[in-house]
């Protein structure tokens, strides 16, 4: 006898995802016909067996996780969940934007801008790591880290032990591949992760990447609105939780635009030596963690109260608004558009 | 939180992010003290930490004229600095001065001067 399910998918963010999680489904013998819903995120199946719905869920779920999808029972009124959206979003503005003027409030102060002198040494890149993780530089290497964060914690939200791992081999490639990259400033001595084009680049694509980020936490253009071809799709889902991938990240912020990063890199160039180069870079990333821990494990935490909704949506507003920042500043490094303004 | 109440508050912040950006800065925008002529060379001095200062500067046209980035501890977006008129961009040292030679400016073409992140940025005019 058939039997008739209905549950709701989440990870479901193209096209194509409808005919890989249908293709999966139907390979299972005992599932006899599988049909997505992108629009209503809901998976109908007939089934000959005779488990119930949760057996289901977890068999189910099981074959479709390693490619970032998860089945969970179907959720009742739909429309009550709408009307709560927008009062959470009413809220998340005003307390995105006031953290937004708090930023740019402290950095127009000029409390920031202490004066450290001297050569540099790991104890003075180390503290100023810790005032450019407050600066400007947290509009793109912070609210890059606060983003991807929140958006993992909120696609894969059963799968707890993996986020927080996930931002540990973040941090570490971090520290390590800032201390392997100045060393090798320091041992030739010679330009590397400073060509002021790359970086802009670079620059402009974390810029977007946050923008994108930050709506997608709104709310606003869910899911489809990307639609990438499906085995390019499923290899940047594959990549978002193998562990090189965060590695990968954490080395990258090495070239992102940022003044402080961009002078110790200097200064490790100068040291002449690969200990010294490396200590530089590794106490200036050691400098930057606390407050990059903060905001990542932060947001895990955030992520699993009762506040999450709020959360998110609070951080999109955050994010879109560094993203628009760093666009526009980084247009105006290149020399596309006249600089609109001095913060 | 009332709807109503939540968009008027909105309303305010963005206000206020408007001023924060697009607001006048306080420090004086015109400074006559950074430009100097000396044995025939005008010298425009310009202090790169955390911005630039002054930000607006006169000086004269068709002179031979250099400029000074003095930097002190300068180890934010600052002291990445491009001149894309010239052709120049370089990470200043963290002290010190850099001199660098912007030949015969004409007169209203001014010099802008960014940091590589775009955040700080700064105007020379040039007057008969």
């Amino acid at each position: 006898m058939l039997k008739k399910y209905s549950f709701h998918v989440s990870g479901t963010h193209c096209a194509s995802c409808k005919i890989l999680i249908e293709d999966i489904l139907k390979e299972q013998d005992f599932v006899k016909s599988a049909r997505v819903d992108l629009k209503k995120e809901i998976v109908e199946i007939e089934t000959k067996n005779e488990q119930n719905a949760e057996e289901l869920i977890q068999i189910l779920t099981e074959k479709i996780k390693p490619h970032g999808y998860a089945l969970s029972e179907n959720l009742l009124g739909g429309t009550l969940d709408k009307n709560n959206d927008n009062e959470v979003i009413w809220k998340a503005i005003p307390i995105g934007l006031a953290f937004l003027i708090l930023f740019f409030l402290l950095q127009k102060s000029g409390i920031l801008n202490l004066g450290i002198g001297g050569a540099a040494t790991p104890m003075t890149s180390f503290f100023i790591g810790l005032i450019a993780s407050v600066s400007s530089c947290l509009a793109i290497v912070g609210g890059l880290v606060l983003s991807l964060s929140a958006k993992i914690e909120q696609d894969d939200d059963n799968n707890n032990r993996s986020t927080g791992k996930l931002f540990i081999s973040f941090h570490l490639g971090r520290l390590i591949g800032f201390g392997l990259l100045g060393g090798a400033l320091g041992l030739i001595g010679q330009t590397l992760g400073i060509n002021f084009l790359f970086s802009a680049i670079l620059g402009l694509l974390a810029a977007t990447a946050m923008i994108l980020l930050g709506l997608n936490l709104l709310g606003i253009f869910k899911k489809s609105a990307f639609t990438m071809p499906s085995h390019l799709f499923s290899f940047f889902r594959k990549a978002e939780h193998a562990t090189w991938a965060p590695i990968i990240v954490g080395v990258g912020t090495f070239f992102l635009p940022c003044g402080f990063t961009q002078s110790m890199q200097v200064a490790a160039l100068g040291s002449g030596s690969l200990m010294s180069g490396f200590f530089i870079m590794f106490a200036f990333a050691l400098g930057t963690l606390p407050m990059l821990a903060l905001l990542s494990f932060g947001s895990i935490s955030f992520a699993r109260s009762k506040y999450a909704p709020l959360f998110f949506k609070s951080v999109g507003v955050v994010v879109v608004g560094f993203g628009l920042f760093a666009f526009l500043a980084g247009l105006a490094g290149l020399g596309i558009i006249n600089p609109l303004f001095n913060i | 939180m009332n709807k109503t109440v939540s968009i008027i508050i909105t309303f305010g912040l963005m206000v206020a992010l408007g001023i924060i950006f697009f607001g006048k800065s306080n420090t004086n925008p015109i400074s006559a003290q950074n430009v100097e002529i000396k044995n025939g060379v005008q010298y425009i001095t310009i202090d790169a930490k955390g911005g630039y200062f002054p930000n607006v500067s006169m000086a004269k046209a068709g002179i031979p004229t250099k400029l000074i980035m003095k930097t002190s501890g300068t180890y934010d977006c600052s002291a990445a600095l491009v001149i894309r008129s010239i052709g120049f961009q370089k990470i200043l040292q963290q002290n010190g001065e850099t001199e660098i030679d912007i030949g015969m400016p004409k007169a209203g073409e001014p010099l802008q001067g960014i940091c590589g992140m775009g955040m700080y940025s700064f105007n020379i005019n040039f007057e008969n």
